[in-house]
């Protein structure tokens, strides 16, 4: 059992590290911007406002446009977030958990 | 420590609702306010009631922390199994899989992202706490 435990978390956490190498290494494969930079809108961000509102339900199917940002163009952020936590855990059990 | 019994029944009472609101709040973050983040931390909070309102070993046979640390680094595989499916199809990295017109909705991939999240999130954060617990408790 804690063989297994120790076994997955070194596995996940070095695929954390090598994910971020692979996607800062081949940056065509790392989430792009919504593509609404190249619409005749002069102005980048209002066009990047109106792309969302509009077109933002239809292009990532969440009726939510908070999910639909953070899960459907952000979804890179989020991955970033939860391997702050993985490490903050880590961390803990690392300084509290070994004693038994 | 002395404890009432009023926090100990409130305590017993009220966390497996808060689990089930932890799991409402991940299972419709696509459509109402809520999601991955908040849903597993909301599941975190009933788990963390129940090691103070009760006692850090009750929470901890209910929820054994080497079960949630499989839980933990499982979803997080599977999160970027997730992600790297959208590389597989062709696309980027986290890509929507599922085209328009299929026969799951392509809300289904937002949804899968939700639920690992949900369950990561949630068992990193009681599993912090319940470390930190069993400390003081010696």
């Amino acid at each position: 059992m804690r063989r297994v435990v120790r076994v997955m978390v070194d596995a996940a956490a070095l695929l954390a590290i090598a994910v971020f190498l692979v996607l800062s290494v081949v940056p065509e494969i790392a989430t792009p911007v919504a593509d609404a930079t190249g619409s005749e809108t002069p102005r980048a961000l209002d066009s990047i406002r109106v792309h969302i509102l509009e077109r933002g339900t239809e292009e990532t199917g969440a009726f939510n446009l908070v999910t639909a940002i953070y899960l459907g163009y952000r979804a890179y952020d989020t991955l970033g977030e939860t391997i702050v936590l993985l490490l903050a855990v880590s961390g803990i059990v690392y300084l509290v958990g070994a004693k038994r | 420590m002395r404890k009432t019994d009023i926090i100990d029944v409130i305590a017993r009472k009220l966390s497996p609702y808060i689990l089930l609101f932890g799991f409402y709040l991940v299972a419709f973050g696509h459509r109402t306010p809520g999601g991955g983040f908040q849903g597993g931390v909301v599941m975190a909070s009933g788990i963390i009631l129940l090691a103070l309102g009760r006692d850090p070993t009750v929470a901890m046979t209910a929820f054994p922390p080497a079960k949630l640390s499989i839980a933990e680094a499982a979803s997080y595989i599977l999160l970027l199994a997730l992600g790297v499916a959208g590389v597989a199809v062709g696309g980027y990295f986290l890509e929507n899989v599922l085209p328009p017109g299929f026969a799951v909705p392509r809300v289904g991939f937002v949804f899968a992202l939700n639920i690992v999240i949900g369950i990561k999130v949630g068992a990193g954060v009681s599993l912090i706490a319940l470390h930190l617990f069993r400390e003081e408790s010696g």
